[in-house]
């Protein structure tokens, strides 16, 4: 299958990356970006400049609520909670992030045929 | 804050600030940094380098901060704009909810208000169709018309231009950047299917041009064209060239015949292009000579367009001094006497006011009459709100108790009443929509620019501001009970119970009646007068027996008939042709008589031209009184009584010179003298004289409303030296019949008249009840309109006092029940009510009679043989509203005997 025009690459993967870790429970940004430094042994870092318009912007589009509560350490921040319409974002950007993957795997494993 | 369900939508949200939106975002912000740098910090790093590190790799904060601040406030906008539509949702369907568990009220109310701004609407069409709207040319305010008052000698109609006045103006002026001249006239086209008459316009070379139109096909007129002996040409209208000639675009170029002339068609004018209020199907040139000797005849429209910063006072000035100088240009035509004795002048006017006339006048008249319909209408729905307002006194306490807030409560009652008046106002559209479509049908011929007439946007908005306005006002009523505001708790604890309406209230429904009552003493004393106008206009005796006529135009050939040139031979051909026809006519079974005349009275009024009588002298200046050119039998025909005879057609031939002069031409002429046997002529005071051989009754040939024409009735074929009219080419046929309808015999006559010669075609059948109808037409539709309007009004005012007296009925049920208690008579307590009734009526009415006093007298040009201040129509009016508030007090008064006193004493 031909890949979509409308993958944007970065913009793309960040809405699914937040989706993905917001996916396990309510975050605020700075656990958002703790947690993709971790799980990825730091080899992806999102900046901030990036991350925070996201948030807000994806908030916009109802995908995620926020609410301001508590940390562990009694601070007050924002947390970021997923949605129905959310849920179902992520699932399409899954489904979209597999076809891409496999369509470019396909190419760059594909053997000559001259 | 109450918790919720996940998806519920949220129902209580503080309102948010842009100053706010900040705040958080600077919050989540400062969270993350400082967050950031104790990471760093916890992991061994000085305070200063983390810090350092933190901002470095944040990167433009402000940016960030900026970004996320747009989203936010765009989402915030998004959210607010949601719960304001669901908000407006609820109110909406509570709100239908209401008026659906409401019926009767809703009903009333929707009904009252459709047809008070359904009237409104519909006139408000008709006055922006006809008035308002320019005529459809371009620049139309820009295009003035030129016409001669001439006070000395007619005191009821202007001249028009004469040839030598057209070129002298069009040469000379420079507040006019072109004149163009036309006439009206009818044009015969012969095909193989036959004749048939065409409404044509003949005019100047540079007619579409002054009226800033191209053709559409072809070419224009050139002054080539409008020279005598010109080959001629035609352009043809543009729906005429669609219904007769199939849009064909290849008729340009090849001829077609007119009158029996063939034509050549140069062009095709543009769809809509069509004469001043007269729709156009052929344009033919109209035959100017420049270099032909002037005459002191006018029979052109001028019509001119202003030249740019050129004020129609300008233009006027200009033309009042050209005019001056007439006698020395054309000393032959207009000499000075000519020019002192006729007063003869100029008037430059905006060509719309021509077209309109004064019908203008009637428009706006009863458009004032409709919105009083409006304001009776609104009044009625206001009071039946604050009716409404009352019982609602413990709705609004308990909801204000529970703490809903004035804007709320102000967006349910708004939103209910908004909701009434908005269904009301498209009913009212559509109301109005169906009248004009019925006046369409009717097409009265006393309205100009119908055939221009549709439903504007204009009104429509109009109509949907009312409704809106009404409903915004409407809907405030009950929480003025709120403003005053004196104690929901009080309210509450009454128990809804003693539900009496306040002093306030009570007196604010009577101002409303009162009011509504003056307002329909108004409309009714307007719509009295007009019926009164109407009346004496259709009891004026016409002068003729207008029953049993059947009337019909002709138009000959001008080719075979027209011809004028030496002695009577030019005449003699269509004086035979009216002689065979007329014969053939009369023995049609039926046909009591026959007969022809060139003008018919009250539809075409009669010609005017100079007479000179022998017994006044020499000296005086000749007047210019009514000519009438008719056929033998025409008086016998039209039913108009002779004293002494008339010619013959064997007269006529003879060329005897006998005429008949009106009684009131006579009278004028020769006070106290027998007319018979006198002698006058049309032309100049020389050998030979007509002489009269007969006197008839009166005439009212301009209308009912005019006095009787002054008129010398001429033989068809003149006597010599004194042909100053050409052969009566266009004529009216009338025949008198004993049949129910005369109208039956028109297939037959038409039948007769093609028989004898298939180039002249009928047009115009009616009956002469039909031309006398007419004529009256805008008093019946002036009287019509505001009869319905008052009409309206009466319905609405027996409505609205019914209401306010059965209301009061209920609420006065104890005090009435004591007072039968304590031995009140049943009759009594009726009169007592029936007696409140009368007492608002006659509040109303007095303020009526004053408002209607002072404010009919606009209606003075309306009226005919009334004064303003009829006091036979005042009197009905009185005596009708007396009527009407004892009939609207009747049923409550009924209502209020039957009370029974044992029973509304235990209930208090």
């Amino acid at each position: 299958m031909p890949p979509s025009p409308d993958l944007d690459l970065i913009r793309g993967t960040l809405d699914l990356l937040i989706l993905k870790t917001l996916s396990w429970g309510p975050m605020h940004g700075l656990a958002v970006l703790r947690w993709v430094e971790q799980v990825t042994g730091q080899r992806l870092q999102i900046t901030e400049g990036a991350l925070y318009p996201a948030l807000h912007r994806m908030e916009q589009k109802g995908w995620l609520e926020a609410e301001w509560s508590y940390t562990d350490r009694n601070r007050e921040a924002k947390f970021y909670k997923l949605t129905a319409a959310g849920r179902k974002q992520l699932a399409t950007e899954l489904s979209k992030w597999s076809r891409y993957t496999e369509a470019v795997n396909l190419v760059i494993t594909a053997q000559g045929v001259r | 804050m109450t918790p919720r369900e996940r998806g519920q939508p949220r129902l209580f949200r503080l309102p948010v600030s842009r100053r706010r939106l900040r705040t958080d975002i600077d919050r989540e912000l400062r969270f993350h940094i400082e967050g950031r740098i104790e990471e760093l910090v916890a992991a061994g790093r000085l305070r200063a380098d983390a810090e350092r590190e933190v901002f470095e790799r944040f990167g433009d904060l402000l940016t960030v901060r900026d970004e996320c601040e747009e989203i936010d406030a765009m989402t915030h906008r998004r959210r607010e704009f949601n719960e304001w539509r669901s908000a407006l949702a609820r109110d909406v369907r509570h709100a239908l909810r209401g008026l659906i568990q409401r019926p009767g009220f809703s009903a009333v109310v929707i009904t009252t208000l459709a047809l008070g701004i359904g009237a409104t609407t519909a006139i408000y069409t008709l006055l922006d169709a006809i008035v308002l709207r320019p005529l459809p040319y371009p620049n139309a305010d820009r295009l003035v018309f030129i016409e001669h008052p001439v006070p000395g000698v007619e005191t009821y109609t202007r001249w028009r231009m004469s040839v030598a006045g057209y070129f002298f103006f069009r040469k000379n002026s420079q507040a006019l950047s072109n004149i163009a001249a036309y006439t009206r006239s009818e044009a015969t086209l012969v095909s193989a299917d036959g004749a048939e008459r065409t409404r044509a316009a003949v005019v100047s070379d540079n007619f579409l041009g002054v009226m800033g139109i191209r053709p559409m096909l072809g070419r224009d007129f050139t002054a080539a064209d409008t020279r005598p002996n010109a080959s001629p040409v035609v352009m043809l209208g543009y729906d005429y060239w669609r219904q007769r000639f199939d849009a064909d675009p290849r008729i340009v170029g090849k001829s077609i015949n007119l009158g029996s002339t063939s034509h050549q068609v140069i062009g095709i004018t543009p769809a809509g292009l069509h004469l001043p209020d007269y729709q156009v199907q052929v344009w033919r040139a109209l035959e100017l000579d420049p270099d032909a000797p002037a005459v002191n005849s006018h029979y052109l429209d001028a019509v001119a367009r202003l030249a740019p910063g050129v004020t129609v006072a300008a233009a006027q000035a200009e033309a009042a001094r050209l005019t001056s100088r007439l006698p020395e240009v054309f000393p032959g035509a207009y000499s000075k006497s000519f020019m002192s004795d006729s007063r003869f002048g100029v008037l430059v006017s905006p060509l719309r006011d021509i077209v309109i006339g004064g019908m203008s006048r009637t428009l706006w008249i009863l458009l004032g009459a409709v919105s009083l319909v409006l304001l009776i209408a609104c009044a009625n729905v206001a009071n039946l709100f604050l009716v409404r307002a009352e019982s609602r006194r413990r709705e609004i306490a308990i909801r204000s108790a529970l703490g809903a807030d004035r804007g709320h409560l102000a967006g349910h009652y708004l939103t209910e009443s908004a909701l009434l008046s908005l269904i009301g106002g498209a009913l009212g559209v559509l109301l109005a929509y169906a009248a004009v479509r019925f006046l369409l049908v009717l097409n009265p011929p006393s309205v100009p620019r119908l055939a221009e007439l549709s439903l504007g946007w204009r009104p429509v908005a109009v109509a949907l501001a009312i409704s809106l306005g009404t409903g915004v006002v409407l809907g405030l009523l009950p929480l003025t009970r709120l403003a005053l505001g004196r104690g929901h708790i009080a309210t509450l604890r009454e128990g809804g119970r003693g539900q009496t309406a306040s002093r306030g209230q009570r007196s604010a429904r009577a101002a409303l009646i009162v009011a509504q009552t003056a307002l329909a003493v108004i409309l009714l004393a307007a719509a009295g007068l007009m019926l009164r106008s109407f009346q004496r206009l259709r009891s004026v005796h016409p002068g003729l027996d207008a029953s049993g006529l059947l009337t019909f135009e002709v138009a000959l050939p001008w080719t075979r008939y027209g011809n004028r040139g030496g002695g009577p031979e030019g005449y003699l051909a269509a004086f035979r042709y009216y002689r065979e026809l007329t014969s053939r006519l009369a023995a049609i079974p039926g046909v009591t008589a026959v007969s022809m005349t060139r003008s018919l009275p009250i539809k075409d009024g009669d010609m005017c031209a100079l007479v000179f009588v022998e017994t006044r002298g020499h000296g005086q200046t000749a007047p210019c009184l009514g000519v009438v050119i008719a056929a033998p039998g025409y008086f016998e025909t039209m039913g108009i009584p002779v004293r002494g005879r008339t010619p013959t057609w064997a007269d006529m031939e003879e060329r005897t010179g006998g005429v008949v002069v009106s009684k009131a031409f006579a009278d004028d002429m020769w006070p106290g003298e027998d007319a018979l046997g006198k002698r006058l002529r049309p032309n100049g005071f020389a050998e030979p004289w007509y002489h009269v051989v007969g006197v008839t009754g009166d005439v009212l040939s301009h209308g009912l409303d005019q006095p009787p024409s002054k008129v010398v009735y001429y033989p068809l074929v003149p006597i010599a030296g004194a042909p100053l009219w050409s052969p009566p080419t266009r004529a009216t046929i009338a025949l008198r019949t004993r049949l129910d309808n005369p109208l039956a015999l028109a297939p037959t006559a038409r039948q007769v008249v093609t028989a004898l010669d298939r180039e002249v075609p009928v047009a115009n059948v009616q009956t002469m009840e039909t031309v006398v109808a007419t004529s009256t037409a805008r008093t019946t539709l002036a009287m019509f309109l505001l009869g319905i309007a008052g009409g309206m009004a009466l319905i609405l005012s027996a409505v609205g006092i019914y209401g306010v007296i059965s209301y009061t009925v209920n609420q006065r049920r104890a005090e009435i029940g004591v007072r039968m208690a304590l031995g009140a008579q049943a009759r009594q307590v009726g009169r007592m009510v029936i007696g409140q009734s009368l007492r608002v009526a006659a509040a109303g009415i007095a303020i009526g009679l004053v408002g209607a006093v002072a404010t009919t007298r606009v209606m003075q040009s309306l009226l005919f043989g009334v004064t303003p201040t009829d006091p036979v129509t005042l009197a009905g009016v009185t005596f009708v509203l007396v009527v009407i508030g004892v009939l609207a007090s009747y049923a409550p008064a009924r209502r209020a005997t039957t009370v029974d006193p044992v029973e509304v004493l235990r209930r208090e």
